[in-house]
Order: structure tokens, then sequence, then C-alpha cells
């Protein structure tokens, strides 16, 4: 469905010092700075399969995304989607995709949502029936029934949202990309679009390609998950395979009968909460400070888990911290 | 008096900002240059079939129209970016920013913002007034010029009260985007002296919108056609509508709340 | 392969005109929401003719009733026509193509399957059965008070009525290649401006082409902008013939055609422009 070769991006960004006589002298002369956006990716998604992007801000995935789209034409490398190449911006291929990100509206303002979906229908060439049938399902499944009726302008936040959402899909696109689609709404809406975005992958085998930086979005989502930073992919792979991969240490929650006993000698206390502590200790030696722990202390509980993955992609994003 | 000295402090601060940007002076001027071509042409084409409209003659018509433009500059430069931006924040429910300062908030809303460099048009409008002038055939006396700089600036003071009270009106009605478009094109009757227009419209344009007021008085002193009873007339007006434009701005500000989703 | 049935497709032409319906259908429902603040607009909008209506009546009267055979009665009937045709042609202005760019809305566009010229023409056609309608009253009071004087034959009105959708088409072209400049520069304000004076002098709205030097006339007769202002009011207050009627809507259709063609163009060049760096 989606094949990508070495795709990169790069911007010339001019360059300006503060100052009033770095002011003047810019008028005359720009100086210019590369950067590259997207540095030579490569990755291929197949039908129906829900990839999560993750990458702290700047990381590349927004501009992947709008290459994907058609929005922005690559430097150099190539993109293929559903056969299409998506700069060409054919109608063949607009008909069956979607871009969604969090903070634009595409609804007309003043008039209910109803309305806009029609004017959709028309722009995709959608026959009447098929098309109420599936705008339909699309309402019951996010439940706005009631909303779609009432124009844009009323409507909150979290409802607009969950509208512009459906407005975008009511041309059932078998290829979905999602810009934070959570972002700036509450846990309830949060949990309410995750769960939408499930069932019509489900439903219609739609591909997603969803980036986020809600952990919570891409746990519940995405079996795939693709890291990137500063242009480059560190990570193709299982969600479940990313601790493996990059977090070379385990935590170890133990609760100990001596409360003010210092465990500092087994490993990193990371967080301590009455008589609960948790301790971060390299993988390899987990089962030997375990042991050690429950023959030198006094343990009431102890439990061993991998690290939550907001800490593993911190790491990740630490290591590769340094710009090339 | 401190309106003054934070007037002026908004007014530095604009343009120290606004002349970063050399390339908007050029775009003014040459907008301006060509503003001031069209209304030459305008005029070349009038005079072309009649020798005084409405008693007019071709240099006391530029007069009026060097009035106009020149007044059209300060509207452009100061007044009118002030009040799109009350009426923008007003919508966006933004104006908050503005009334916790400790300001007061007529002054700050009317002062803070400014192009300078639509100031051009102020020098396209001398311009055109001064090659009007040197036309004439009467000389201007003393008099006739003094009270000439002050009916201008009497003038200046209302328009800007209407366009203050035009821009509280949207405290009410939100949806002011005509504001600009309506304005614009009811100060052009100022291109021309107002006593052609029949009477309903020079009514209105007087006392409804001060645009006869405004720009003909002044246009008057400069062609020697004034009285003293105008003057004083304008005057005591101008007083007055600045009193009421002051208590319906905070007669507006207390029906104000934020007006966000 | 995918198990899902696909879904029904519409012919292409019907799928337009379903469009251009629904768009002018949402467009009538919405203008007419604001129909003061368009009340307000219309009256700023209407301002410009009226002044040059009191000018040239005042000079007529001076030169013992008209000015090179126009009469007062036909400046009024000229100019209240003028409205007319002014209020269809007003299109998108090429100062909204900046805000476009930045809102986001011209992505938006580009990731749907149609030209979006197609929602300007839409929405702007919807808008004007309001305009018109809310310009009735101000054209009749125009009436009483300036006493326009002229004859129309039917056929006249048919090919006023026809006209005026022409002029709307043919500046909805020219307005549109004048906001692809955006694309291309920041200082776009000075050429939108060379253009609306040029059009001011050369298509009649200032004053009826025959007023104009004989210069500006000939000029004016290789350029669009008199179709699009001079021709429709004359069709309805002047007297010409059947064939020049004709003949002027043939002119309309060329110059719409020659705006679409050299918009496609420019278009395909700035869409190419924008989606290099994006947004």
């Amino acid at each position: 469905m989606v094949e990508v070769t070495e795709l990169a991006k790069v911007f010339r960004v001019p360059e300006r010092e503060a100052g009033l006589r770095a002011s003047m002298r810019a008028l005359v002369r720009r100086r210019h700075r590369d950067v590259r956006a997207v540095d030579g990716i490569s990755f291929e998604i197949g039908l129906g399969e829900v990839v999560g992007f993750l990458g702290p801000n700047g990381a590349g995935k927004t501009t992947t995304l709008k290459m994907l789209s058609g929005l922005l034409y690559a430097t150099s490398g190539e993109a293929r989607v559903l056969g299409f190449v998506p700069s060409r911006r054919e109608r063949d291929y607009l008909r069956q995709m979607t871009l969604v990100m969090g903070n634009r509206n595409q609804l007309q303002w003043d008039l209910p949502a109803l309305d806009s979906f029609e004017l959709n229908r028309a722009i995709y060439r959608l026959g009447p029936e098929d098309f109420r049938r599936l705008r339909d399902e699309l309402i019951e499944l996010l439940d706005v029934g009631d909303l779609v009726r009432k124009p844009v302008r009323n409507l909150s936040l979290g409802e607009r949202m969950k509208v512009e959402i459906v407005g975008s899909l009511v041309h059932r696109p078998v290829v979905l990309f999602l810009d934070e689609p959570t972002i700036g709404l509450d846990v309830t809406m949060q949990k309410r679009i995750r769960s939408f975005i499930g069932e019509y992958n489900r439903r219609y085998e739609a591909t997603v390609l969803l980036t986020s930086h809600y952990m919570a979005d891409v746990e519940a989502l995405c079996k795939r998950v693709i890291v990137i930073h500063h242009g480059r992919i560190l990570f193709d792979g299982p969600l479940a395979r990313l601790g493996e991969q990059f977090a070379a240490y385990k935590t170890i929650e133990v609760a100990v009968a001596d409360g003010a006993a210092d465990l500092g000698r087994y490993g990193d206390v990371i967080e301590r909460d009455g008589d609960r502590v948790k301790l971060r200790v390299p993988k390899a030696d987990t089962s030997r400070v375990a042991a050690l722990l429950l023959n030198e202390q006094e343990v009431i509980d102890l439990t061993i888990e991998d690290p939550p993955v907001e800490d593993v992609i911190e790491l990740v994003f630490a290591e590769a911290a340094e710009p090339r | 008096m401190r309106a003054a000295r934070v007037a002026w402090m908004f007014f530095r601060l604009g343009a120290l900002n606004e002349l970063q940007y050399r390339a908007n002076f050029f775009v003014a001027a040459f907008q301006s240059m060509l503003s001031v071509g069209v209304a030459i042409v305008v005029l070349k084409l009038i005079y072309s079939h009649t020798a005084e409209l409405n008693g007019w003659s071709e240099a006391e018509l530029l007069c009026v129209m060097g009035i106009q433009i020149l007044l059209g500059g300060v509207i452009h430069a100061a007044i009118q970016p002030n009040m799109e931006r009350l009426v923008e924040e007003v919508r966006d429910g933004k104006l908050d920013h503005a009334l916790t300062k400790p300001e007061d908030s007529q002054v700050l809303v009317s002062v803070r913002d400014v192009r300078i460099w639509r100031a051009v048009e102020v020098i396209s409008g001398a311009a055109v007034l001064g090659v009007g002038v040197a036309r004439l055939d009467t000389e201007i006396g003393l008099g006739d010029a003094a009270s000439f700089g002050g009916l201008l600036l009497v003038g200046a003071v209302l328009l800007y009260c209407f366009w203050l009270i035009l821009a509280t009106g949207v405290f009410w009605i939100v949806h002011m985007w005509f504001l600009a478009d309506l304005f614009e094109g009811v100060y052009q009757t100022g291109r021309f002296p107002i006593g052609i227009y029949p009477s309903w419209l020079r009514y209105s344009l007087t006392y409804l919108i001060p645009i006869g007021f405004a720009i003909t008085v002044p246009a008057e002193a400069v062609t020697s056609r004034l009285g003293w009873t105008t003057p004083v007339g304008m005057l005591a007006f101008a007083v007055a509508l600045f009193a009421f434009t002051r208590w319906f701005w905070f007669f507006g500000l207390r029906r104000y709340s934020g007006a966000s989703a | 392969m995918s198990t899902v049935e696909p879904l029904a497709r519409q012919n292409p032409l019907r799928a337009m005109a379903d469009f251009y319906l629904t768009t002018i259908r949402t467009q009538l429902q919405t203008q007419f929401q604001y129909r003061a603040a368009t009340y307000m607009y219309l009256i700023g909008m209407v301002a410009e003719p009226v002044i040059y209506l009191v000018v040239w009546t005042t000079i007529a009267e001076q030169n013992g009733g008209s000015v090179q055979g126009i009469s007062t009665g036909q400046f009024a009937a000229y100019y209240i026509v003028w409205t007319l045709v002014r209020n269809m042609n007003i299109v998108f202005t090429p100062y909204g193509w900046e805000w476009r760019i930045r809102d986001g809305e011209l992505s938006a566009a580009l990731l749907r399957p149609l030209h979006p010229i197609h929602y300007d023409i839409a929405q702007f056609a919807g808008g004007k059965v309001i305009w018109v309608a809310l310009y009735l009253p101000i054209a009749a009071g125009l009436t009483l008070v300036f006493d326009p004087v002229f004859t129309a034959t039917a056929l006249e009105v048919v090919v006023f009525l026809i006209a005026i959708w022409g002029a709307y088409l043919i500046r909805t072209m020219l307005l549109w290649l004048l906001g692809m400049v955006t694309f291309w520069t920041t200082r776009g304000s000075a050429i939108f401006e060379t253009y609306i004076m040029a059009e001011l002098l050369l298509s009649g709205r200032l004053v009826p082409l025959e007023l104009m030097p004989g210069w500006a006339q000939t000029l004016s007769d290789y350029l669009p902008f008199q179709w699009a202002f001079y021709f429709p009011i004359q069709t309805l207050v002047g007297d010409l013939s059947a064939g020049e009627l004709v003949g002027g809507l043939g002119m309309q259709a060329l110059w719409t055609a020659v705006g679409a063609f050299l918009v496609w163009v420019c278009f395909r060049a700035s869409v190419k422009k924008y989606t290099a760096v994006g947004n």
C-alpha cells in the first residue's frame, strides 16, 4: 500500500541573527542553511496495517505525512501510495486517501456538518444511497448524531474534532494519514477517537499511518511503530520489541519492611513512595539484584517490570540527540 | 499629558518596527503615486468637459483632493489599524490583554498600532494640496492658513471619533467585516466638495459621517470661502462628538464580556 | 486484496452539477444569515457610483443638460445599472490568497479531487442571489432620487441577464490570476492596485467609455475589462443592435476561455512552487 524508498526533504532556511545591524545586513545579503527535515527514510506498509509514527517535535513526522499525501514534494527518493506518486495529486489517488491534521478546520463554519458532508459527497462523486449509508454508519460509530445538525461554530473543540473526523472519512478512504488526531482533547474524547479509528480500520480494511505524542494513542492502536528522529528512522517494528531493543534495563518495584533503608546500592532509585521503592537495574543484573534484595532485606512485595514505553522512547531520543 | 506620552511611545515602537521593512515603504509609495495618478486623470477628465464644478475651479478641486488624500493617509496609518485590531480582538475575546494594562483603555486601543509606511499618503496628499494652492487665483492670508491647520486637526479628530463609534459597535454586533469597505466607500465622497451632493446626502455626510466637516471645511479655508461661523460650529461639534465617543466607548466596554467559545 | 465492497460512483457531470447546486444552496443560507452586515457592505459599495453619478449630472446640468450627448437621465441609468453589474462582478479578492495559504485552507483544497476554482465560482454565485435581492430596494430608492431614463427591449433584457454572468466569470478568472501572484511574491499588493487602477479607467467603471479619450478607448478594445463592466451595462442602457448584442456575448465567452486557460496554466505552476515548500 505504502512504499517509501530513501525519501528525503531538505529545506533552505534563511539565517538571521538578532540585532538591528544584522537585520540591515540581511536585507542586502541573505544567508541560508539547509535543514534535512527527512533524511533518507525507507519503509513499507501493507493493507490494513495501523502504524504509529513516533518522534519528538521537528523529527520529520509531519513532513513525511505531507509528502505521502502530496502536499509536499520530495527532494530525493521515492514514495508510492496505492501505486500512485502522491505529488502528482491524481484525482483517483485523492479519492482514496485522507489527511487529518489536528487543528485544521475543513468544514463550513456557519452550517451544520451534514451540509458539509453533502458537499464532500459531490466532490468525491459518491452515489447518494451508498454515501448516506456510510455517513450514517460513521455518525453512529462516533456518536455524533445530535452534533451534525448544529452549525459547526456552535460546537466545542472536542465535538468539532469528532465531526471533522467524520467529514474526512465520509468518502471512505482506504489510506488514512492522521497527524496528531487527539491533540488538545480531553481523555474521554481521546479514547473515543482511538476506538473509532480502530473500528474504521477493522471494518473497511483501511491502512492507517498515525503520528502522535501520546503513547496511549500508539499503544491502543498500533502493533507496529516507526520511530523517527532528526529525519531518520531509528526503529521500525512491533511495539513490543521496542523495549527489547532499546531498553537495556528493567525496573524492580519493591516494598520493604524497613521503610528508611537505603536501597541505593542495588540500583538507581527512580522513585520513592512511602515504603515502596522503584529501582532501575541493568537488564543483565535483574535476577542477581532481585535475589540480593530478597536475601538481604525483609521484602514485603517485589515486582519486576519492563520500563514504560515513554521512558524507552525518551532514551531512544536522548541517544540520538546529537544532530548530524 | 500622559495620553500623549503613551501615544508617542507606541508610535516610536511601531515606527521602528515597521521601518525595518524597507520594501513596504516602496510599495506604499508606489500605491500612493498610482492612486494620485488616477485622481489626476479623473480631474482632467472632468475639467475637459467643464470649467468649474459647482463653483469650484480645477485648482480648488485639487486642494480638496489633496486634503482628502492627506487625511486618508492619517486614517490608514494611525486610525484604521487600531480600529480593525479592536474589532478583531473583541471577536476573538482577546481584548482582555489590553484592558488589564494600567492605561486609559480608550487611549490604549486607539494608539497601539501604526502603519508608518502609509504615512507616505500624507506626503502625497500634501504635495497635491501644495500644487493646488500654488495654482489658486486667490492668495492665502495668514488667517486662512492658520485656520486651515487648526481645522485639519479638528477634522482628523472628527474622523477618529467616527471610526471609534463604529468600532465600538462590535460590542453588540460581532460581525463587522464590512467596516473597512464601508468606510472607504463613503470616504470617497470626500473627493469632491460636499456642496455638489443632493441635500439629504450632504446632511448625512456632515453630521452622520463627519466627512463634510473634515475635508470640505479645511478646503474652504484654503480657498478663502470661509466665514467664522462654520469653523466655530465645527469646533463645537467636534468637542461634543469627542465627549459622546468617550462615553459610548466606556458604555460598550461595560457590556463587553469575553466573547470566546 | 480488499474484501470490502467498493462504493458506487456517480457520473462526473452529474456530480459536478450536484456540487454546484449544494454549494449554492448552502451559500444562500449563510449569506441570508449575514444580511445585515451585507447591507452595510452594499452601502459602502453603492457610494462609488453615486459619487460618479452626482459629479457627472452636475457637469451635465452646467453644460445645458448633457455631456457629449449623454443626458442626466442617461447618466442616472448608466450608474444605476452599473451597481447591479458591480454586484455581480465582485469575486474573491486577490488579497484573500494570503490568508488562504496561511490558514491551511489551500492545503485542504489541494487534498480534494476538485479544482478549487469551482468552489469559488459556486460559492460566490450563491451569494449573488441574496446580494441582488438585497440590492433591489436600494436600486428602487436610487431610481426615485435620480430619475434614470432608458428603454429596454425583450432581447436586451435576455442578453443582459446572460451578460452579467459573463461579467462574473471573466472577473473570476482575472482576479484568480492576480491572486496567483501571491505564490510568487509577498509584494502582490502593488500589482493588485495597478490592476484595479487600469480596470477603473479602461472598463467603463469610472465613466461610460465614450467619455474617455480616444487612445484609452482603443486600448480598452484589446483588453478584457470592458466586457465585465461596460458591455453588460450597455446591453440594457445603450442602443446596441442585435448583432452587437450577440457579438458581445461571444467576446465575453472568448475572454472567459482565455482567462480559464491562463488560470489553468498558472495554477499548476503555482501549486508546483507551493508544494516545494508547503505550509
